[in-house]
């Protein structure tokens, strides 16, 4: 099982990433940031269809990218917002039904644990 | 057994690169120096320099600008420590090749005046020679002493050889900008469509290819380019060239019926390129079952074929590494064989090139187990 998933940074900006085990991923953003961050919206599926839905993402919204100078970092502009991103990421996987990504989880993070 | 994947189609939208396609006729645009001026100042790369001009206390040396003027060619002199040996075949194929030889791009020799009079070039020592070797051999109208000859010459006044060292790698790679494979390609393009100029074959072979690519959506752009995040684009020029019609033909119009919504991965290309010459020379046809159906496998096991290579080179790695004992490099025809090598294990039928088969053996053996256990 692999992971994609959407955070919602302290500051309130939305990025997302992929990874394999979701409680580590999640522990490192609240060691960084000291507070809590959610995965507002958890996706679990095979591998090579969480790397694939996270190359269309990057090229989709690459000109939404958070840049500071020419660093391209793994979050989005402040403009974004979480619905619009959601709605975005929703409506790709409708119109991909071969990337098998199932919503797994709403709103977690590492306080609670592992997931049945 | 039969075939357990199927393609679902994606919805089909209308691809933007129909319009905005750079090579479709040109921009015709002209822009004055202030436009490039304007894009300058709003770059933070630039503005990096200038604070950094200020901070050094650096100002713009106006005596340094090399001063031009005509000078017999019989002044030249060429310090061998600091010009590469002259390469014959460059002045004979290249500058003075007749076919392609136009005194009108000739560029002016760049050298640095020596306080004991000497001109010692720093650049163009084979247009010089070339201009030289031209007049020596009775080709110049009116001219039979090619010392006498007056040329334009671009040149410092000093002494600092070292300076003239650095120029000539400045001038010779060093400090320039090389032209892209996307800048090149739109030169040969614009020269067929815009100038309508055929008189180069392969220019007008090129334009074919890339109208051929157009045919079914599929566009070149230059790399890092905005455009290249469009469906249908593609950026790495060079692998896309060595493609001919028919194999870009197939390679298209496979892209444009099934993955129209995606940007061309480059392993399109290796893959339909190996997969039209093997099985050319097996004479199998590619039919449209099979067509489908490895378009199926590439959807339903990596989602595109941008996770089909990066799947295929960790594949590629560990069975190296399990085969040979170290990390084999990369080798591109591995695309093909692997597609085709899973197409038969997820149950295909179809008729396949036995030579996509015998290499690479048991690669796939190596992919994630999360998709061989979907076979």
């Amino acid at each position: 099982m692999y992971y994609f998933y959407i955070i919602v940074s302290v500051g309130g900006r939305i990025g997302f990433g992929i990874c394999q085990d979701y409680f580590k991923r999640n522990h490192d953003y609240v060691s960084h940031s000291g507070d809590i961050v959610d995965f507002v919206y958890l996706f679990g599926g095979i591998r090579n269809h969480s790397k694939s839905l996270e190359k269309t993402v990057k090229q989709d919204w690459a000109d939404k990218v958070w840049r500071i100078d020419d660093w391209e970092t793994e979050w989005l502009e402040k403009t974004v917002t979480l619905e619009e991103f959601y709605q975005y990421i929703s409506q790709i996987l409708k119109e991909r039904p071969f990337l098998k990504l199932k919503l797994i989880a709403q709103n977690y993070n590492c306080t609670q644990g592992q997931l049945d | 057994m039969s075939f357990k994947l199927k393609y679902q189609a994606v919805p089909k939208k209308p691809n933007p690169m129909v319009q905005i396609n750079p090579l479709k006729k040109g921009t015709e645009k002209i822009v004055n120096l202030q436009d490039r001026v304007d894009k300058l100042n709003n770059s933070s790369a630039w503005k990096k320099t200038v604070k950094a001009w200020k901070a050094t206390g650096k100002k713009f040396d106006l005596d340094r600008i090399p001063k031009f003027g005509n000078f017999k060619l019989g002044r030249t002199g060429i310090a061998e420590d600091i010009q590469r040996a002259l390469d014959e075949k460059h002045c004979a194929n290249k500058i003075g090749n007749p076919a392609l030889f136009d005194p009108a791009l000739l560029q002016p020799i760049q050298c640095i005046l020596t306080s004991k009079g000497e001109m010692l070039s720093v650049n163009s020592q084979h247009t010089a020679s070339t201009i030289a070797g031209l007049i020596d051999a009775g080709l110049v109208n009116g001219h039979t002493d090619w010392k006498e000859f007056e040329y334009p010459f671009w040149y410092l006044e000093t002494d600092d050889l070292a300076f003239a060292r650095r120029a000539f790698g400045i001038h010779n790679g060093k400090g320039s900008k090389p032209q892209s494979e996307y800048q090149k390609l739109r030169n040969a393009i614009f020269v067929v469509r815009l100038d309508k100029d055929t008189s180069d074959p392969k220019e007008v072979a090129l334009e074919k290819k890339v109208a051929t690519a157009e045919k079914y959506k599929c566009f070149p752009v230059e790399e890092k380019s905005n455009l290249a995040n469009y469906p249908g684009t593609f950026t790495n020029i060079s692998t896309f060239e060595t493609l001919n019609v028919d194999e870009i033909s197939v390679s298209c119009a496979w892209h444009n019926k099934y993955f129209h919504y995606e940007t061309v991965h480059v392993s399109l290309f290796f893959i339909f390129r190996e997969i039209c010459r093997q099985f050319k020379s097996a004479k199998i046809k590619i039919t449209p079952k099979l067509e489908e159906e490895l378009a199926a496998l590439v959807q339903s096991l990596f989602g595109n074929l941008a996770q089909f290579q990066e799947s295929v080179k960790e594949a590629h790695r560990r069975w190296t590494e399990k085969r040979y004992g170290y990390q084999a490099n990369w080798d591109d025809d591995a695309y093909s064989c692997a597609l085709v090598q899973l197409y038969q294990k997820f149950g295909g039928t179809e008729k396949v090139a036995l030579t996509l088969l015998d290499q690479f053996d048991g690669l796939i053996d190596f992919f994630d187990e999360d998709i061989l256990n979907l076979a």
